[in-house]
């Protein structure tokens, strides 16, 4: 019965492994949101200071509560997105981007820029749009793009084909605003590489709206994706309908792709790496695995936010930069761990 | 009098622009095993998908035992359970988990598993004797045992109905022996199985013999009458004999060197 | 005193006579100007704690003399030398939202930016934008400046620049006017146009641009263009020479055999490139790389 090429696997028990990660990624979570309260240019004084210093108490309020907590909102969208693609597309390797919201973020923000420039009206719709709208409009938009040039979710393959051209395509477009109009590479960047120093409570309200939303609706769906890491064929056979499921999804994964990208930015790994991470801790359907990544995305970003506004304080570093050398490293050791587990990866 | 569990009526199935099942009619009786054998690339996959639902045709596809409803859309999947081959993916589920999948068109896509789901998962396992390493994920298991596991998610779904693509892949003789009590005692409960195979042997264990070639229906008939021995024999273009061996019939192997 | 004489003959009038009496001596005194964004900004006074994230609007603040109500300057700020005791709040499009909070500033000055501003304005500072992008411009700087801080210093302080600009104009020898000029701003290759600042400084000098003005003010150039309009002298600054030394064809135009090129140092780059009050220095580097380089026409 038992074959010699089993490896010697802890027995998971389900019900306590994966609700003690989530306790664990939660508890985590807050003990770094309390200490985001207390990192930034003027340092822990500002805490101390905060029960008389009028001024000491808006940075805390509004300025490094909200930020910290939408560092890991943020990281929570990204988590559910990574989880969201992976199942979607049956590939550990995919990326929350890959339907081309990236570059349609990058595109929609190089067009306000150009269109608008770095200061438009006061008085217009555009100016209160905003950079962070016209990312969120961009991530949206390409993804329909990229539907459109599909024609409909029935195959997986033309499907992230389309998601190619049109990240490549935007991406030409992007760089051609740029050569136009150089003037706006270092405000784009600058937007892109990715900061939490704009984050207000309302994009706090938003994030952790559109959060709930993908997150339910995800959940209902969860068995679907389920039934999918089986083939496509099987999950027809039992009884899923295919293309609404995945345009629903897809759709979810648009919606929270782009509410991360307006808010934070272009933050590399953290949706890839998350739900891995959080695979390669305990096994679960994707009920658990979707809130999961999402808890642990949260975690990396928040930590990552974190580290980027105290290492060099009162300086700030760019976000993206942390995710994107913690992420490399990460996956780097993935990589050679499982080659040494396996015969192939 | 047995009555028929599926009937193709004028079907037409095409790959791209290649026609692969040409002008089928075909009736499988139920509450009986079924195997449909044929050389390589005649088709048999295709028809099964067919069955199932998975691929457009042209022409009729009837399930005379089920209600109407029942045969369509979230119903169906509870009536008609289906296996492919080589399906790859949910490496990081348990096979608990996996098992519990074929219980999705019992259960919806949001409630928690019933005491019946367990219960029927719980037997489908144990058919598959695969109950004892269920919290193993599919990843850590060797290509029988994840087939052991498959199976079992699609005994799990308790369909009238089972199409099944090359079960037998990667199975040890000990666990084809296994299948083959399993599907037994799947007809004794009065379902219907049909499977694709390509160990001869095996599929004349069962009750009928469909034969296909080119996309077309060559025979059909029943495991022991010899007119099947004959058709499947000449289909094989006689490189194999069908024997009676022990009160069996098996097939053997034609070798050149013996002429 | 009069308003309470009115107010007791009426009781029902009390307040709000109360109430317009405080608007009117609060009307009185505060002030409001229109900023580049259009944007109305309203002061009860003039600013003391001062937030500046551009260069040289730091140096315009310096140039009027409110050098000393400056707390908070951006990190490429470093003219006058007083500045670089002043806290440093970060870059002029990443600035440090929460220092530039902690310094308690009751203005803070910056370029068109809708993002920093908008921030800004949430947490309660007041904002002021002034975008320069030609000469004129700075006046129409040091103009607001003077509103701001009820000053009038700007007439004198741009004369001295005009000044300035027009002894770099006469230091030209004849023999170099009508010269063409290409100014490399960075790597890319970027250049700046006739009708950029830079632009309307080399015009003023009385020399030609390789640059058309239909290219636009800072247009990235074919190398190729470059090396076919065979400028008489080159500007660059000193860290992007070894660049430019690369690109293919480069080596064999007049101005690189002849070693016509002229580099400037990061101090001398920093007054050539800001759109402020230093655009008279500015003229003198340019005239004084003119005259050295003796290219004659």
């Amino acid at each position: 019965m038992k074959s010699g090429k089993h490896l010697e696997s802890p027995l998971v028990v389900k019900g306590t492994s994966k609700s003690t990660l989530a306790l664990i990624l939660a508890s985590f979570a807050f003990a770094g949101l309390a200490l985001g309260a207390g990192i930034g240019s003027t340092g822990f004084e500002s805490l101390f200071n905060a029960v008389d210093d009028p001024i000491a108490l808006q940075i805390i309020m509004d300025i490094r509560l909200p930020r910290t907590l939408g560092a890991w909102l943020a990281g929570l969208l990204l988590g559910l997105s990574g989880a969201l693609a992976q199942g979607l597309f049956r590939n550990p390797l995919a990326d929350p981007y890959l339907l081309g919201s990236a570059s349609g973020a990058s595109l929609g923000v190089a067009a306000m820029l150009l269109l608008f420039g770095a200061g438009a009206d006061v008085s217009s719709f555009v100016f209160k749009l905003g950079l962070s709208g016209a990312a969120f409009l961009g991530a949206i938009l390409a993804v329909s793009l990229t539907l459109m040039l599909s024609r409909g979710v029935q195959h997986t393959m033309r499907l992230l084909l389309a998601g190619i051209i049109v990240s490549v395509v935007l991406g030409a477009l992007t760089s051609l605003s740029t050569l136009l109009e150089p003037q706006i590479i270092q405000t784009m960047q600058s937007f892109l590489l990715g900061t939490t120093s704009f984050m207000n409570w309302s994009s706090v309200l938003l994030m952790g709206t559109v959060w709930s939303i993908c997150l339910a609706f995800t959940w209902t769906l969860s068995r679907a994706l389920d039934a999918l890491s089986l083939g496509e064929a099987t999950a027809i056979s039992l009884g899923l309908n295919l293309a609404p499921v995945r345009a629903g999804l897809i759709g979810a994964l648009a919606l929270a792709i782009g509410a991360a990208v307006a808010q934070s930015g272009l933050i590399a790994f953290v949706g890839l790496a998350a739900p891995h991470l959080v695979r390669s801790l305990v096994k679960v359907t994707h009920d658990w695995l979707i809130l999961l990544s999402s808890l642990m995305g949260g975690l990396l970003l928040l930590t990552a936010d974190l580290l980027a506004r105290w290492l060099s304080a009162p300086e700030e570093l760019p976000v993206g930069l942390f995710t994107a050398v913690l992420g490399g490293i990460y996956l780097l050791k993935l990589m050679y761990t499982r080659n040494m587990n396996r015969e192939s990866i | 009098m047995t009555l028929t569990a599926i009937r193709l009526k004028n079907v037409n199935a095409t790959l791209g622009s290649r026609p692969v099942l040409q002008d089928i009619n075909l009736e499988f009786k139920s509450g009986q095993w079924t195997n449909i054998i044929g050389p390589n690339g005649a088709g048999k996959s295709t028809l099964l998908k067919v069955l199932a639902g998975l691929i457009t045709f042209k022409g009729e596809v009837a399930f005379p035992t089920l209600k109407d409803f029942e045969s369509k859309g979230k119903n169906k999947a509870r009536h008609i359970a289906w296996l492919g081959q080589n399906e790859i993916g949910a490496d990081d589920l348990s096979v608990y988990d996996v098992a519990m999948l074929g219980r999705i068109p019992h259960q919806g896509w949001i409630n928690a598993p019933s005491a019946h789901d367990t219960y029927a998962v719980e037997k489908a396992l144990k058919k598959t004797q695969a109950w004892d390493w269920r919290m193993r994920s599919l990843a850590e298991l060797s290509g029988g045992e994840r087939q052991r596991a498959l199976l079992a998610r699609a005994i799990a779904v308790e369909a009238d109905i089972l199409l099944m693509d090359e079960p037998l892949a990667n199975l040890d003789p000990p666990h084809q022996a296994d299948w083959l009590d399993i599907v037994k005692s799947l007809i004794s409960e009065g379902k219907t199985v049909i499977s694709v195979l390509h160990e001869v042997s095996m599929a004349l264990m069962g009750d009928e013999i469909i034969l296909l070639n080119c996309g077309q229906i060559t025979h059909q008939g029943h495991s022991s009458d010899p007119k099947t021995h004959r058709a499947i024999e000449q289909v094989f273009e006689h490189r194999i004999q069908i024997e009676r061996i022990k009160n069996r019939w098996v097939s053997l192997p034609n070798l050149n060197s013996d002429h | 005193m009069i308003a309470l004489f009115i107010s007791l003959l009426n009781r029902n009038l009390f307040l709000p006579i109360l109430l317009l009496s405080y608007a009117y001596t609060g009307f009185a005194s505060s002030y409001e100007l229109v900023d580049d964004r259009g944007v109305s900004v309203s002061f009860a006074s003039p600013p003391t704690r001062i937030v500046s994230t551009l260069p040289s609007l730091t140096e315009a603040v310096c140039a009027m003399g409110h050098c000393g109500s400056l707390v908070g300057v951006d990190t490429n700020s470093n003219y006058p030398s007083a500045v670089n005791s002043i806290k440093h709040i970060g870059g002029g499009l990443t600035p440090n939202i929460e220092l530039i909070v902690s310094l308690k500033p009751d203005l803070v000055l910056m370029s068109k930016n809708e993002r920093i501003s908008q921030r800004l304005e949430q947490l309660g500072l007041k904002v002021f934008v002034l975008e320069s992008v030609r000469h004129r411009d700075v006046l129409r700087t040091l103009e607001k400046l003077d509103a701001i801080f009820k000053t009038n210093d700007a007439q004198r302080v741009w004369l001295s620049v005009e000044n300035e600009i027009s002894k770099a104009t006469n230091s030209v020898p004849e023999s170099s006017k009508k010269i063409r000029i290409y100014f490399e701003v960075s790597t890319g290759p970027y250049a700046a146009g006739p009708n950029s600042f830079i632009g309307e400084t080399l015009t003023r000098l009385g020399v030609d641009n390789i640059v058309p003005t239909n290219l636009g003010d800072f247009p990235k150039l074919n190398p190729e263009f470059v090396v076919k309009a065979d400028p008489d002298l080159i500007v660059i600054s000193d860290n992007n020479l070894v660049d430019l030394l690369k690109r293919p064809g480069w080596q064999e135009m007049t101005a690189i055999r002849e070693n016509r090129v002229c580099t400037l140092t990061k101090e001398q780059s920093d007054t050539v490139v800001r759109p402020g009050t230093r655009m008279g220095e500015g003229a003198r580097i340019i005239a004084q790389c003119i005259t050295s380089k003796g290219v004659h026409h």
